[in-house]
């Protein structure tokens, strides 16, 4: 069942803030880090609570509630979050205080945030949702196992449903990354997408929501069509089977499809497979890519996914994100990602 | 369309199996004592419902490395027992799942690691951490599984594995899978027991849920998991299913980020939605396996929606007076005693309980009841972020 | 007395993060809860950590949090009860 994307929200390390811009000047990173650009939340919590939040509570929540008013919508019919990682910030400064104090007396209000469901349950919170709320924490199958949850939710007759993701890049998690080499070596730049200069990723992080909706309103985005995740393939050709049943299922074929969204990083073994695949299966697609943007990160489909619907409502394709041009307009737009194991497709078409 | 249970398998303070947990279950036999295996300042003060197993041996159990996460390999343990009762031909035929539950990941692995980072960044024990999060506990179990399929992990506190079952059945009745392995697990670890403790809702005394002085939880760890199946593949079985997962809702309290709303409006809407969905009325339930984690707040809370919602209450009990609270795990772990409740026709007594509270009309079961016609069981799963799931089991016709 | 109100309004507003307050702007005999500053729950258990980390005081039974932590005068009471004994 496809849904309208009625609604947005995406804060990242680009200017993703204003929804009434797309992309308006690239942000270029030299480090291999790349951290959300900040905004003024004020607006959006009373002092009383936004005391508490740590960072990522606020531009997760934060972009949850511009993707509803961006709808329209006051209160959602269910909310479903993926985020890999939960609060990885706030835990770590509970662990870290208990460590100090050797475990005697540690302050309650890093634990209550450390739980993963922390953002969209703040989101519940805010615009007094009672509805279902879920929150999915798989790698790079958190963001994808939302969206069926939402797809199984308009079965449901449930509708405008909130769905979105959010991770953040950690101090902690940021060490893990550089000391097992994973990291592209610095000075860099986040603008070479793929060539020799990109050897390696640059860790990143984001939140990005949508309203999803069974009827279109004059905000409409473009709709989802439907979304597909799999788990270790063993081969190129099962990767390129997966792809084709998808689109089938879907009543697609390639021939229909105008934009593939590339999942490409630097990181080498995944890019080896992603480049092939568009040199083979993708030789007619206009092909864009989005991680220079956003930074790699576990559930940074979302950001593809918020790149998705910025192109169709706009019918344009930002130069800065175009790998491969076949002077094709974004009307069925087709992305592919992966992080190690988990692989994931998801269709989009214009309206 | 029906989603039928074929297997169950559980690990916790009572037992490592099924069967142990159903004969602690009988005779009254508490898993809260002295933390002997956690290391952690607490031990001699605060009680907990550990499985007095190391991870050595939790590991030559389970055939995984001794080296994983201890949430790992009860996990394992759990599931694999689970897999094994439902006894299906031609298991890797159908397309099955492995949706699982838990709520801090591998903590017992970073809590260790992550002292070493905090005296150097760059220390080469960073090197064991690289995948513990919670996804890993699940990716890890499905290879040794061999599920392929589908696989996600849920994450929404204390009702995360309610959440599971209730994904993994909807999958099942949207024909997107056949078999789904559902349920979920968490060890013991310090970031818990200190956070939960921090909160001062820990009791130092083994825990009295219901009862008008109680003074809060006893941290709890196991895994519990239930194997559902379509009509379909309950069709093939040689062993008739004993019960199918008939309701189940998720509601949010939107109240505030740790506690209860104090008439349970989140409560409420989960058992009434659960209800809804069975269609059954609250007169066809016989027994509810109350969320009833031992705190002022939940139990106050919880006590009242049931009450609201159901008038003349049935039996009642919270099972954690025998295995703590297991966080993502609880839903699961409850998933299997409300199943063996219907099959053995009998209802678990809430231990240690006195006093009835001064806010209700109902006090919870207090010793076993036998021989009870058992047909529908109502088992609440509440956690932090005001997260309410109520999930229904009734005997298989 | 005055001198250990006024540090322990600087700690309060340390300890819960109530960034967008002075020192000056809580009144001694203010109430710290609801219709007052309007803290919750979890800001009762902060304070039971600020008295023990910078005290050494231990409040063992939360049920006293609304009585000692009316006021910041009367936390400055009870820090001064207790110190002595």
């Amino acid at each position: 069942m496809a849904l309208y994307i009625n609604g947005i929200g995406c804060i990242s390390p680009q200017h993703t803030f204003y929804n009434s811009v797309f992309l308006p000047e690239v942000k270029e990173y030299t480090t291999n880090r790349m951290a959300c650009v900040d905004a003024d939340y004020s607006k959006f919590f009373d002092s009383g609570s936004i005391r508490r939040m740590g960072r990522l509570m606020k531009y997760g929540t934060a972009s949850g509630m511009i993707a509803l008013k961006d709808a329209g919508i006051d209160v959602p019919g269910a909310i479903s979050t993926g985020t890999a990682l939960g609060l990885p910030e706030i835990s770590q400064k509970f662990l870290r205080s208990l460590i100090e104090v050797n475990e005697t007396i540690v302050s309650p209000t890093a634990f209550i945030q450390s739980t993963h469901n922390t953002v969209s349950s703040n989101i519940a919170l805010l615009c007094g949702c009672h509805a279902h709320n879920n929150t999915f924490s798989h790698k790079g199958f958190s963001f994808e196992s939302a969206l069926t949850d939402a797809g199984l939710l308009a079965k449901e007759n449930v509708d405008n449903i909130l769905v979105g993701a959010y991770d953040e890049v950690s101090d902690y998690k940021y060490a893990v990354m550089k000391k097992t080499n994973e990291l592209r070596k610095e000075p860099c730049s986040s603008l070479d997408v793929y060539g020799e200069k990109s050897h390696g990723i640059i860790a990143g992080e984001g939140a990005a929501f949508f309203v999803l909706a069974k009827e279109k309103s004059e905000n409409t985005y473009g709709s989802f069509v439907g979304n597909k995740a799999f788990y270790k393939p063993e081969s190129m050709e099962e990767i390129k089977n997966h792809i084709l049943s998808f689109l089938k299922e879907n009543n697609s074929s390639l021939a229909d499809i105008d934009v593939v969204i590339t999942g490409i990083s630097g990181a080498m073994e995944a890019d080896s497979v992603r480049i092939a695949l568009n040199k083979s299966l993708f030789s007619t697609q206009t092909i864009v890519a989005y991680k220079h943007l956003c930074g790699v990160y576990m559930t940074s489909s979302a950001f593809a996914f918020w790149l998705a619907s910025k192109m169709m409502k706009a019918q344009q394709i930002p130069d800065t994100v175009i790998l491969e041009n076949r002077n094709r307009s974004p009307k069925n737009i087709l992305l592919y990602n992966s992080h190690k194991h988990n692989h994931s497709l998801m269709l989009f078409k214009a309206c | 369309m029906r989603v039928f249970i074929a297997g169950k398998g559980v690990i916790s303070a009572i037992g490592n199996n099924v069967q142990e947990n159903l004969a602690s279950l009988r005779n009254s036999k508490s898993g809260v004592s002295k933390i002997t295996i956690l290391p952690t300042r607490y031990a001699e003060t605060i009680p907990a419902a550990e499985i007095k197993l190391t991870n050595e041996e939790l590991a030559q159990f389970s055939g995984l490395c001794s080296n994983e996460p201890r949430t790992a390999l009860l996990s394992l343990i759990a599931a694999k027992e689970a897999i094994a009762n439902a006894n299906i031909p031609d298991f890797k035929k159908w397309r099955t799942g492995f949706i699982s539950a838990n709520t801090v990941g591998a903590m017992d692995k970073t809590e260790t690691i992550y002292k070493y980072f905090m005296e150097d960044s760059n220390t080469d024990k960073l090197l064991e951490e690289d995948p513990y999060d919670a996804g890993y506990i699940t990716e890890l179990v499905a290879d040794k599984l061999g599920i392929k399929d589908h696989i996600t992990t849920i994450s929404t506190a204390c009702s995360s594995s309610a959440n599971a079952m209730a994904y993994g059945a909807r999958l099942i009745k949207t024909n997107q899978l056949d078999i789904v392995v559902a349920g979920g697990c968490d060890a013991m670890s310090r970031f818990t027991l200190n956070g939960f403790n921090s909160l001062m809702i820990l009791d130092n005394m083994p825990c009295t849920p219901y009862d008008e002085n109680r003074k809060g939880l006893n941290l709890g760890e196991g895994a519990g998991y239930v194997v559902l199946v379509s009509e379909k593949v309950a069709a093939t079985l040689a062993k008739k299913p004993t019960t199918t997962l008939s309701g189940y809702a998720n509601a949010n309290d939107a109240f505030h980020q740790t506690a209860s709303s104090p008439e349970g409006k989140g409560n409420f809407m989960a058992m009434q939605g659960a209800l809804e969905m069975s269609g059954l009325s609250t007169k066809d339930i016989d027994y509810i396996n109350l969320h009833g984690t031992g705190t002022p707040n939940n139990d106050l809370s919880e006590g009242m929606a049931v009450q609201r919602i159901f008038g003349e209450v049935p039996y009642a009990s919270s099972t954690k007076s025998y295995t703590g609270h297991t966080l993502g795990a609880c839903a699961g772990i409850e998933a299997v005693y409300s199943i063996l409740s219907i099959e053995n026709g009998i209802i678990f007594p809430n231990l240690r309980f006195e006093t009835k509270m001064k806010e209700l009309d109902f006090v919870p079961v207090t010793e076993l009841l036998e021989n009870v016609e058992v047909n529908h069981v109502m088992s609440n799963s509440f956690g932090f972020g005001g997260n309410c799931s109520s999930v229904i089991f009734s005997k298989a016709n | 007395m005055s001198e250990l109100i006024a540090t322990l309004k600087v700690q309060i507003i340390e300890q819960l993060n109530l960034q967008h307050l002075k020192p000056e702007d809580i009144g001694d005999d203010q109430p710290l809860f609801v219709e007052g500053l309007g803290l919750d729950s979890i800001d009762a258990l902060e304070l039971i950590v600020l008295l023990q980390q910078k005290y050494g005081i231990k409040l063992a039974n939360p049920q006293d949090g609304p009585q000692v932590f009316k006021t910041v005068r009367s936390i400055a009471d009870y820090i001064t009860a207790h110190k002595s004994k």
